[in-house]
């Protein structure tokens, strides 16, 4: 049995009744021996926050870099958007301009201001001309809290600024969908709050978002539907209510309960 | 055009000689230039302040004057100046340890001061004297981070040996020129010392960084 | 014992002359050794099996080989090589080339090694092409890193010119000690071109001493 149908019909996910933005068919990726992910399939409507939880090795960080190809999988199809995704480096690197990608360790390049930083998409893969480039990377700080910042350089700015910066980046490219790679999980405790209030702006303004992260209040709170993922596979799925109150598979329970999470 | 190699074969043993002189020397050289280094690197790190300029003056001038001159001036020059004249094996010997010795200072010097300061301190809580905590903790571990950069000099040792044939030491270059001399096929001559000197010098670099690997983790805090 | 200084600086034409020279085979061999470095580096780290083993053979070929010797055999072999007859200088230079972008290979391709993943990864999210990453992302950072290393090879070279004085090449050292056999000065002579080297050395091995300082890795 398809536990999403059975979802879908209890809950009504957002963005019901149009076709999803990502879906994953039986998508299969190994690295030599290991693997990684043994046959996921789930989908992502238009405007929802899918966060992906479960314990390391889980997948969840494989499947968000096969999803902008950052790795190339082995089987399975991934659509965006009602087309099947290349296969090859060349036809993902034009996909990937539609998806923006924040990473772990914000990965800011060092030698480039914010500003730089922030333009750098726009000039170089739109080529689109410096001074548009600019008004638009301005624009995209001024909306993540970091104006007057402009001008610094990474190792100038605090682990929180620096991943607002990496989301700027990332939005500058005006992607249809934005992937979070356990975005907070390199932060002090102080500095967690700035980005997740970036991430959550970003949800009500109705961006297509998949997280992988351990902020399980983030996910209760801005998620609208919860992936649980175990060794390569989707164990679970549901509205955050549905998994955080009552989780169906026990290792679901087990998990959460090993993260304290007492509901 | 032709290659003939007999010239090689007829001289095989004279060249021969010269080779068993280049890994003399490069052998002797290495050993004084370790020994002199070492004492240098660690009179640096733990001596008196005011051997500590004296001793940066002489590695940085020996950086500074390439090899070629420290042999050439020790061969002419030296003998001017002392009174002493060295036969050329012995005053390549003297020049190249010389030089050598302010590279090998050096890495002693970044070796030493790489063991972080809490290693010195854990060693004194445990009532440790200054000399014990050189010898039995700071040492050793940085022993082993030097092992790659001295093997690296090993090589520049080896290769150097090969100048000394401009001072008339009859070590493998000098005797390759002879013989390149004589039988006009410089070429084929100089193809062989090429050879030789790569199966000389490849191993090296190669069995340091093996040992290397081996040991890592014991110099790794 | 009897001293005559004043040969040193009744030749100082001659002996600034050939300081020149010797500028001009460092900068002249730097000039090649650096896009030859880089072009091994790439070579290296393509994917490209056959490259890569080129460029690795290469390396270790000259990495393994006394400068002198290089220079005597392209000395007698370029001639036959090429069929011309050519000048030592070009010679000398040929062979230093060939030396340091050995070593200058190794440089850029650990500089550029030591880019993390990470780093191509955010550039490729954004869309950019495996190109455009190298050279907007991964190159500037590198040349940040070489930069201090590229410096020690620089001054390795300038002591290495010296070398081309057996192939009669006129740089400083060949010219010290030609008048040195002309004049029968040897203490002036050589004591001179050792403070001469001496001079032009040691602010250089200052410099980079101060871009280790500068420059040091620090993540």
């Amino acid at each position: 049995m398809n536990t999403s149908e059975t979802e879908r019909h209890a809950h009504p996910r957002k963005g019901a009744g149009a076709p999803p933005v990502v879906l994953y068919r039986d998508v299969r990726k190994r690295f030599g021996d290991f693997i990684a992910l043994s046959g996921v399939s789930m989908d992502v409507r238009k405007g929802e926050v899918v966060c992906l939880i479960g314990p390391s090795g889980s997948g969840k960080s494989t499947l968000l870099r096969c999803t902008n190809g950052l790795e190339l999988i082995d089987d399975g199809e991934i659509e965006l958007d009602g087309t099947l995704l290349p296969r090859d480096w060349e036809g993902m690197r034009r996909v990937r301009q539609r998806m923006g990608m924040v990473f772990q360790n914000f990965e800011l390049f060092p030698h480039k201001t914010a500003l730089g930083n922030v333009a750098i998409g726009p000039m170089t893969v739109l080529r689109m001309t410096r001074d548009d480039s600019v008004t638009r990377a301005r624009a995209l700080l001024d909306k993540v809290g970091l104006a007057d910042k402009a001008d610094n350089y990474p190792s100038q700015l605090s682990g929180g600024q620096q991943q607002r910066v990496a989301i700027a980046r990332a939005l500058a490219m005006e992607p249809e969908i934005m992937l979070f790679d356990e975005p907070t999980s390199a932060l002090d405790p102080e500095t967690v709050g700035e980005v997740l209030n970036v991430m959550k702006r970003l949800a009500e303004e109705g961006m297509t978002m998949i997280v992988v992260t351990h902020e399980m209040t983030f996910a209760r709170r801005v998620g609208d539907w919860v992936v649980v993922m175990e060794r390569g596979a989707v164990i679970e799925q549901g509205p955050p209510e549905q998994i955080f109150d009552a989780p169906r598979v026990d290792r679901t329970r087990e998990f959460l309960s090993h993260l304290g999470w007492s509901g | 055009m032709e290659l003939d190699f007999s010239p090689v074969l007829d001289s095989a043993q004279f060249l021969l000689h010269g080779l068993e002189l280049t890994l003399a020397l490069s052998a002797l050289s290495m050993l004084c230039s370790l020994a002199a280094g070492g004492a240098i690197g660690l009179a640096r790190c733990y001596g008196p302040q005011w051997l500590r300029w004296p001793l940066v003056f002489y590695i940085d001038s020996m950086r500074s004057i390439p090899v070629f001159v420290v042999l050439v001036w020790t061969y002419f020059a030296l003998p001017i100046v002392t009174g002493v004249v060295l036969p050329p094996f012995w005053a390549a010997l003297v020049a190249l340890s010389a030089h050598i010795a302010a590279y090998v200072a050096e890495i002693v010097r970044a070796g030493v001061s790489s063991i972080r300061p809490g290693q010195t301190r854990a060693a004194f809580a445990l009532g440790m004297s200054r000399a014990q905590t050189i010898r039995e903790i700071v040492l050793p571990q940085a022993l082993v981070r030097m092992l790659p950069a001295f093997g690296s000099i090993l090589s520049i040792t080896i290769k150097d040996t090969a100048i000394a044939a401009v001072i008339a030491v009859p070590e493998y270059m000098n005797r390759s020129q002879t013989v390149a001399g004589q039988s006009f096929h410089p070429i084929e001559i100089f193809m062989v010392a090429m050879v030789v000197y790569f199966l000389i010098l490849f191993p090296v670099t190669r069995i340091v960084d093996m040992v290397y690997v081996r040991l890592a983790h014991l110099g790794r805090s | 014992m009897n001293f005559d200084w004043s040969v040193v600086w009744r030749n100082a034409d001659a002996l600034v002359e050939g300081t020149k020279l010797t500028i001009l085979l460092a900068v002249t061999t730097m000039a090649i050794a650096i896009p030859g470095g880089i072009v091994l580096a790439l070579m290296r780290l393509s994917g490209v099996r056959a490259l890569s083993a080129a460029s690795a053979s290469f390396v270790e070929l000259f990495r393994n080989l006394p400068l002198i010797l290089v220079i005597y055999t392209a000395y007698y072999v370029m001639p036959v090589a090429t069929g011309l007859s050519l000048p030592p200088i070009i010679t000398g230079i040929v062979a230093l080339a060939l030396n340091v972008s050995a070593y200058n290979s190794e440089t850029f391709r650990a500089g550029i090694a030591s880019i993390r993943q990470g780093q191509s990864d955010a550039a490729f999210a954004l869309g950019m092409s495996r190109w455009q990453a190298t050279y907007e992302i991964v190159l500037p950072q590198a040349v940040r890193r070489v930069l201090p290393v590229l410096a020690s090879t620089w001054v390795s070279l300038f002591k290495d010119t010296s070398l081309v004085s057996v192939i009669s090449v006129g740089e400083l050292a060949f010219t010290s000690m030609r008048i040195r056999s002309q004049t029968f000065r040897v203490l002036e002579m050589l004591t001179a071109m050792a403070l001469i080297y001496w001079m032009l050395g040691y602010p250089q091995a200052k410099f980079v001493d101060w871009l280790n300082r500068r420059f040091g890795i620090s993540e």
